[in-house]
C-alpha cells in the first residue's frame, strides 16, 4: 500500500491530480449545485468530446508534429455522418464506419503528404484544414443537417443518474491510447520518431510509416470526436469543430506533453481537460463572464509550458551536479 | 582464401561540390577484425554509411557473402545481419537504457511491449561491456561515455555476424575501452567480423588484424594484413608522406602580457576550479576526450555559459562577460566553432553576410544604413586574404566545400579584430591542403601578436602547434604538458594524464604501455 | 535569401518573377472572362483588400524570418484596433494621437509574445496559441463583445476615399510599409542582424548577434504590423468590430500564411522576400474575387485557397529538389 502511494507521488501527474481533486472538493464546498446531477451531467458531456480532441493531437504531438486540421476534420466527418443518415438515407452502423472512414483518410492524406513533400506538417495541416472545411461549407453551403436519427440522438443525451453514454467511447479511446504509447510497438515507434527521428530510422524504424500511421490514428479520433458531437447536439453542424485549436494543444501540454515530440502522458492529458472543464465550470456555476473561459485557457496553457519548461531546467541542472558527484 | 562476408567493390559516391568516395573497394573476412582508417574527412563514415543503407552508392556494389546487396534503408542492412555503432550519438533520450538497446527488435508478448523481457535481455549486455546501470534507466540520466557504451551495447545485442564501429571509443576512458576490446576480440574469436573505425592508432594496433586505408576518398592501401606494418607506414599511407611535426617560423611568446587568465573558475555545466594563462602570441592547447567539457569551457569564457565561481582576467583587468556581444565588442575574443554548419556559420546565407556578421553595427552609417558596397569594403580584404575559394562574394555559404567553409569561418574573426581566439576542432572534415594553410594561419595569428586557444583532438594538429598542453577530463583540468614536439613523447605524457588524473606529467611505464 | 544585387536584376533572376507573371496571369483572365472585374468599383474594392492582406501577410513575415510563429496576428489586430476605437470614441482622443498610440499597444502585444517565448525557451507556435487566446478574451471581456460605431469622421473617412477614382489611400499606407520593409531587410544592419539570428541562432549567437533581442523586436513588429492592418480594416468597415477577423481572430491566420509562403519566406527562417509576399497578398486576392465573380459559391474559395497554398509549397520544394540535383550533376 506504501509502495503504491510512493509510486502514485512519483508520477509526472500527481500534481495535476491533486489540483483536480482539490479544485473539485472546493467547488463542491463553495457551491452545492456543483455535484447536482445535472451539472455532473454538462460537465462529463464537455469533457467527452475534449477527451476525443486532445487525444487526436496529442498522438501527433508524440511524433513531434502538430495538426491544425483536427477541428476541420472532425467538422468535415460531422456533417458527412449527418449527410449521409439524411440525404443518403445510410444506415446507422455503416454511416458511422463511413465517418470514421472519412476522418483516417483525411489523417492519412496530412501524413502522405508531410512525408513526401518533407514540408512541415504545420503548413501542410493549416492547408487541409482549409480544403477540408471549405468542402464541409461548400457541400453544406453553412446549413446543417437536421435529420438525426433518434438512436443518434438518444445516445447524445441518455444517461445513467448524471453518467451519460457519451462518455464511454472516450474512455475506452483514452485506455486504448494508454496502450498505444505504453504497450504497443507502433507507439513506441511514434515517441521514438518523436524523440529522434535520425536514431529511430537508423535503429531500423520506418519513420514514414509511423508518421503516416499517426497522422491517420489523429484523423480517427478527431472523426468520433466530430460524431459525438452530432450526437449531443442532435443536428450535423457545419461549424463543428471551429473551436477545437486550443483545448487539443491545451490539454496534452497541461498533461505534460514535450512540443518537440517524444514524450506525452495520456493520464496527464486527461487530468488537463478535467481541469480545463472545472475551470470552465467554474466560471459558469460563479456566474463570472463566460468569455473568461477564453482567457483562462491561455493563462493555464502558458503556466503549463512554463512549468514544464521549469522542471526540465531543474532536471537539468540536477542531472549536471549528479554528473559531478559522479567523477 | 575464403568467402568474404562483406565486400565493397569500386564504390563512388558524389555530394554536391564534392566526391566523398572514389572506386572504394574493403574485403571483410569472418573472424577478423579490419581497421578503417583516414584522417577526417578521408571518406570512412561515408563507407560505412553506404554499408548500412543510410547512403547509396552512385557506382559500385556492396556484396555479402558473395551475394550483391542494395540497401535502401538501415532496415535493410539490420535485416541482413549487419549491427552498427554509428559516430554521432543515436539513442532516444527519454526511453530506457533496455528499451534503447532492443530498440530494432522490441520483445512482444500477445502484441504488446514486454518490458520485464527488455530488462532481462539488456542486462547481460551492459554485463559484458562492465556497465553498471540499470537498464531501467533513462537514457538522458547517463553521462556521454554511458551513453557511448549503451550504443555499442545496442550493436551487440543484434547478435549480427557483421559489426561494424564508427569511432566507438570517442569518449570513452582507457579502462572502458581496454573491456570492450576484450570483448571484441572473443567475438572475433567466435568468428564475427568487425570493422572498426578509429583515429587513434594505438588502439588499431592494439586490436586490429587487418587494415584499409583511405586517402581524400580514395584507397590507399586495401584489406592489408597489419603485421609487418608500422606506425609510421600506416601514418604515411593516411596523409600521403612522411609525418612530420609542422615547423613553423619564430614567434615570441609575450609572457609578461597575459591576455587571458581564468582563475578557479567553475560553471553550471560542471566546470570546477579552472585555472588557465593564455599570453599574448601564445597558442595553448586544450585536449581532452569528447564529452571531457572543453567546447562547454570555450562558451563560459564568450560568456554564452554562466560562471558559478571564479573569475576571468582579459589583458590584465577583471572581466566579467555576460554574452557573446560583450566578449566580442569590449574584450576581442572570438570563437571559431567546432560545429562549422550549425554553429559557425549561417549555411543558407552568402559569404559577405557569413564574414560581415561581426562588423555590421561597426559599418553601418545614420539609422544603420548598410549596403553591400560598404560591408565589402571591410569584409573582402580578410576573404582574400585567407584565399577563400568561392565564385563570388555572393555564392551560398552552403555549397563551398568544407575547407573554404572553415576559411569563412575564421575569416569573420579576423574582421572583427579579435585579439583572443577560441579555436575548436579547426580541421575536421578539412582536405589536407587546406588543412596545412590553416595550421600556416593559425601560427601566423599568433605571431602577429594575438592568443590563441586551441582545442583539438588531432594530437599531431596539436603537438605541431601548441606551446603548452593543458589536459582536460571530466570536466576539469588534470595536468599541463610543454610542448617539446617530440610526438611519441608528449602524446604519451598526455594521455598519462587522463589515463590518472592523480599521476603527475612524467607517465609511468605501465600507464604508457598500456595505452600503446 | 534576400537578392542584394540590383533591383531589376532582382526582378527578372527570381521566383518573384515567375509569380508576377501568374498575378498577370489571372488578371487577364478574370478581365476578360468575368463580368465587372475590371470595373472602377471592383479595383477600388479590390485595392482596399489587397492593401490590407498585405499588411497582415507583413505582420505573419517578420516573424516568420525569425524562424518563428504569430498565430496571434488575428487577436492582436482586433485587440488593439478596440483598444484604438475606444480611445477615440469613449476617451475622445484625435485620431493623429490615437492611431500612434494604437500601433504602439500592438507592437507592445507582440512583444509579449516575443519576450514569453525568448524567456521561456518555449517555441513561439505554443505562447501564440494561449495569448491569441487570451488577449482576444480579454478583449471580449473588457468590451462586452460590442463594437465601436462612433468613430471619428476624419478616420472613416480616410478609408472611403478614391484617388483618381478608383486608387483607396489605403494602398499607400501598404506602399510606404513595403518601402521601409525593404529598407529594413536589404539595406540596414538591423535587417541584417534578425536574418541571421532566424537562419541560425547558435552561429549568430556565436557572432555577436543578440539572438533573443531580435526575435523580441520580430514579434514586436509584428503586433505593430497587426495592428496597422486592424486599423485600415476598421477604416473600411467604418467601426471597430470584435467579429473582424473571427473568433480568436482565427480568420487572419491562412491568409497571414499564404502572402509569405507563397512569396518565398521559408518558414524555417532567414530568407525573406518583401516584394513576393507582397505578390502573394494580391494573388490571393485576385483569386478570391476572380473566384466569386464567377460564382463559384463564396464556401468553396476557402478550399481553393488550401489548395493554392498546398500547391505552392509543394511547387516550391520541388523546385529546390530540382535544383539541388543540378547542383549535384553539375
Amino acid at each position: 500500500m506504501r509502495g503504491a502511494w510512493e509510486n502514485l507521488r512519483r508520477t509526472e501527474w500527481f500534481g495535476l491530480l491533486l489540483i483536480a481533486i482539490v479544485g473539485a472538493l472546493i467547488l463542491a464546498a463553495v457551491k452545492q449545485s456543483f455535484l447536482s446531477t445535472f451539472n455532473v451531467y454538462v460537465m462529463l458531456l464537455g469533457f467527452s468530446i475534449s477527451i476525443m480532441v486532445s487525444m487526436s493531437q496529442m498522438v501527433i504531438i508524440a511524433i513531434g508534429q502538430m495538426n491544425l486540421s483536427v477541428g476541420a476534420i472532425g467538422g468535415l466527418v460531422a456533417i458527412s455522418f449527418a449527410g449521409f443518415m439524411e440525404v443518403w438515407g445510410l444506415p446507422i452502423p455503416l454511416a458511422i464506419l463511413a465517418g470514421l472512414a472519412i476522418g483516417v483518410l483525411c489523417g492519412f492524406l496530412n501524413g502522405i503528404l508531410t512525408v513526401i513533400t518533407g514540408i512541415t506538417a504545420f503548413i501542410i495541416t493549416l492547408a487541409t484544414l482549409s480544403i477540408f472545411k471549405g468542402i464541409n461549407l461548400g457541400i453544406t453551403e453553412a446549413q446543417p443537417f437536421y435529420e438525426v436519427p433518434a438512436v443518434v440522438k438518444w445516445f447524445g443525451n441518455a444517461s445513467i443518474g448524471p453518467i451519460p453514454y457519451l462518455v464511454i467511447l472516450p474512455i475506452l479511446a483514452a485506455i486504448a491510447m494508454w496502450y498505444l504509447m505504453n504497450r504497443a510497438v507502433i507507439g513506441r515507434q511514434m515517441l521514438a520518431v518523436g524523440g529522434n527521428a535520425h536514431a529511430a530510422g537508423l535503429s531500423g524504424i520506418s519513420v514514414g510509416r509511423t508518421v503516416v500511421a499517426a497522422h491517420a490514428i489523429s484523423g480517427g479520433l478527431a472523426a468520433i470526436a466530430g460524431m459525438l458531437v452530432v450526437a449531443r447536439l442532435q443536428i450535423g453542424q457545419p461549424t463543428i469543430g471551429d473551436d477545437w485549436l486550443i483545448i487539443s494543444f491545451a490539454a496534452p501540454v497541461i498533461g505534460g506533453a514535450v512540443l518537440t515530440g517524444g514524450h506525452v502522458s495520456v493520464i496527464g492529458t486527461c487530468l488537463g481537460v478535467i481541469i480545463v472543464t472545472l475551470v470552465s465550470n467554474a466560471l459558469v456555476l460563479l456566474a463570472i463572464d463566460p468569455f473568461f473561459v477564453q482567457l483562462l485557457l491561455g493563462a493555464l496553457i502558458l503556466g503549463a509550458v512554463g512549468l514544464n519548461r521549469y522542471r526540465e531546467v531543474k532536471a537539468e541542472a540536477h542531472r549536471g551536479r549528479t554528473q559531478e558527484a559522479h567523477a | 582464401m575464403t568467402d568474404a562476408f562483406l565486400e565493397v567493390r569500386g564504390a563512388t559516391k558524389d555530394f554536391p561540390g564534392v566526391r566523398a568516395l572514389d572506386d572504394v573497394s574493403m574485403r571483410l573476412e569472418p573472424g577478423q577484425i579490419h581497421a578503417l582508417l583516414g584522417e577526417n574527412g578521408a571518406g570512412k563514415s561515408t563507407l560505412i554509411k553506404i554499408l548500412t543503407g543510410v547512403y547509396q552508392p552512385d557506382s559500385g556494389e556492396v556484396r555479402l557473402y558473395g551475394e550483391r546487396q542494395r540497401f535502401q534503408t538501415p532496415r535493410d542492412a539490420i535485416a541482413a545481419g549487419i549491427g552498427v555503432v554509428h559516430q554521432e550519438r543515436n539513442l532516444i533520450n527519454r526511453f530506457s537504457v533496455g528499451e534503447n538497446i532492443l530498440l530494432e527488435n522490441l520483445p512482444t508478448k500477445s502484441g504488446l511491449v514486454d518490458y520485464a523481457a527488455i530488462f532481462e535481455q539488456a542486462q547481460p549486455w551492459l554485463d559484458a561491456l562492465d556497465l553498471h546501470v540499470d537498464p531501467r534507466t533513462p537514457v538522458l540520466q547517463l553521462s556521454a561515455a554511458q551513453m557511448q557504451l549503451v550504443e555499442i551495447a545496442k550493436a551487440l545485442s543484434l547478435q549480427t555476424k557483421i559489426l561494424l564501429m564508427d569511432e566507438p571509443t570517442g569518449s570513452i576512458t582507457p579502462h572502458e575501452t581496454e573491456v570492450l576490446f576484450n570483448l571484441l576480440r572473443k567475438l572475433r574469436d567466435d568468428g564475427v567480423s568487425i570493422v572498426f573505425v578509429s583515429h587513434k592508432l594505438e588502439e588499431v594496433f592494439a586490436l586490429c588484424d587487418r587494415v584499409t586505408v583511405l586517402r581524400d576518398g580514395r584507397n590507399a592501401c586495401e584489406s592489408r594484413p597489419l603485421a609487418g606494418l608500422r606506425r609510421a607506414d600506416i601514418v604515411k599511407l593516411m596523409i600521403g608522406r612522411d609525418e612530420q611535426i609542422g615547423r613553423f617560423g619564430e614567434k615570441v611568446i609575450h609572457r609578461d602580457r597575459p591576455a587571458l587568465v581564468l582563475q578557479g573558475v567553475a560553471t553550471g555545466r560542471g566546470h570546477r576550479d579552472i585555472n588557465l594563462t593564455l599570453n599574448k602570441g601564445e597558442i595553448v592547447g586544450l585536449y581532452g576526450l569528447i564529452g571531457s567539457g572543453r567546447t562547454e569551457l570555450a562558451k563560459a569564457i564568450i560568456g554564452a555559459e554562466r560562471l558559478t565561481a571564479g573569475h576571468i582576467e582579459v589583458s590584465g583587468r577583471r572581466a566579467n562577460i555576460r554574452n557573446v556581444t560583450e566578449a566580442l565588442r569590449r574584450y576581442r575574443i572570438g570563437y571559431v566553432s567546432e560545429d562549422r554548419k550549425r554553429e559557425g556559420l549561417i549555411l543558407i546565407h552568402t559569404v559577405l553576410r557569413n564574414v560581415g556578421i561581426t562588423i555590421w553595427d561597426r559599418v553601418a552609417r545614420v539609422l544603420g544604413f548598410t549596403t553591400e558596397r560598404i560591408e565589402s569594403a571591410s569584409a573582402l580584404p580578410y576573404i582574400k586574404r585567407l584565399e577563400v575559394r568561392t565564385p563570388s562574394v555572393h555564392q551560398t555559404v552552403g555549397n563551398l566545400s568544407g575547407g573554404n567553409q572553415q576559411k569563412v569561418s575564421v575569416a569573420k574573426w579576423l574582421a572583427a579584430e579579435a585579439e583572443i581566439l577560441i579555436i575548436d576542432e579547426p580541421t575536421i572534415g578539412i582536405d589536407i591542403k587546406t588543412k596545412t594553410y590553416l595550421h600556416e594561419l593559425i601560427w601566423g595569428l599568433a605571431a602577429d601578436g594575438a592568443a590563441i586557444l586551441l582545442i583539438s583532438s588531432d594530437m599531431p594538429e596539436m603537438i605541431a602547434l601548441a606551446d603548452r598542453i593543458v589536459v582536460m577530463n571530466d570536466f576539469a583540468v588534470v595536468g599541463e604538458v610543454q610542448n617539446t614536439r617530440d610526438y611519441d613523447e608528449v602524446s604519451h605524457r598526455i594521455m598519462a594524464h587522463i589515463h590518472d588524473p592523480s599521476e603527475d606529467a612524467v607517465p609511468a611505464p605501465t600507464a604508457a604501455a598500456a595505452i600503446a | 535569401m534576400t537578392n542584394h544585387r540590383r533591383p531589376v536584376a532582382i526582378l527578372f533572376s527570381s521566383n518573384q518573377f515567375g509569380l508576377l507573371l501568374v498575378v498577370i496571369g489571372f488578371v487577364l483572365a478574370f478581365t476578360f472572362g468575368t463580368q465587372g472585374f475590371a470595373s472602377k468599383f471592383n479595383l477600388f474594392t479590390l485595392g482596399r483588400v489587397v492593401a490590407i492582406d498585405v499588411m497582415i501577410g507583413y505582420a505573419m513575415m517578420v516573424v516568420l524570418v525569425t524562424g518563428g510563429l504569430n498565430l496571434a496576428v488575428g487577436a492582436i489586430g482586433v485587440a488593439s484596433v478596440m483598444f484604438g476605437g475606444w480611445l477615440m470614441e469613449v476617451v475622445g482622443l484625435h485620431p493623429l494621437i490615437a492611431v500612434p498610440v494604437t500601433i504602439g499597444f500592438g507592437a507592445s502585444l507582440g512583444w509579449i509574445n516575443g519576450y514569453a517565448s525568448v524567456r521561456s525557451g518555449v517555441h513561439s507556435f505554443i505562447i501564440t496559441l494561449a495569448t491569441m487566446s487570451i488577449f482576444f478574451g480579454a478583449m471580449i471581456v473588457l468590451t462586452g463583445a460590442q463594437p465601436f460605431r462612433a468613430l471619428p469622421q476624419e478616420f472613416i473617412q480616410f478609408g472611403k476615399m478614391r484617388v483618381f477614382g478608383i486608387v483607396s489611400p489605403l494602398l499607400f499606407v501598404t506602399l510606404a510599409v513595403t518601402v521601409l520593409l525593404v529598407y529594413v531587410f536589404s539595406y540596414s544592419s538591423f535587417g541584417r542582424k534578425i536574418l541571421a539570428a532566424g537562419a541560425s541562432p547558435a552561429a549568430a549567437e556565436l557572432s555577436g548577434v543578440p539572438v533573443g533581442r531580435m526575435f523580441i523586436y520580430g514579434h514586436a513588429i509584428s503586433g505593430a504590423l497587426a495592428c496597422v492592418a486592424g486599423l485600415m480594416l476598421t477604416m473600411r468597415n467604418g467601426a471597430a468590430l470584435p467579429s473582424m477577423a473571427g473568433q480568436l481572430g482565427a480568420d487572419w491566420l491562412l491568409p497571414s500564411f499564404l502572402a509569405p509562403v507563397l512569396g518565398g519566406t521559408l518558414l524555417t527562417g532567414g530568407v525573406v522576400s518583401v516584394i513576393g509576399t507582397l505578390l502573394g497578398a494580391v494573388l490571393v486576392t485576385i483569386i478570391n474575387n476572380g473566384l466569386l465573380l464567377l460564382q463559384i459559391g463564396e464556401f468553396w474559395v476557402q478550399m481553393f485557397l488550401g489548395l493554392i497554398l498546398l500547391a505552392a509549397v509543394v511547387l516550391d520544394r520541388l523546385r529546390s529538389v530540382l535544383a539541388e540535383r543540378r547542383r549535384a550533376t553539375a
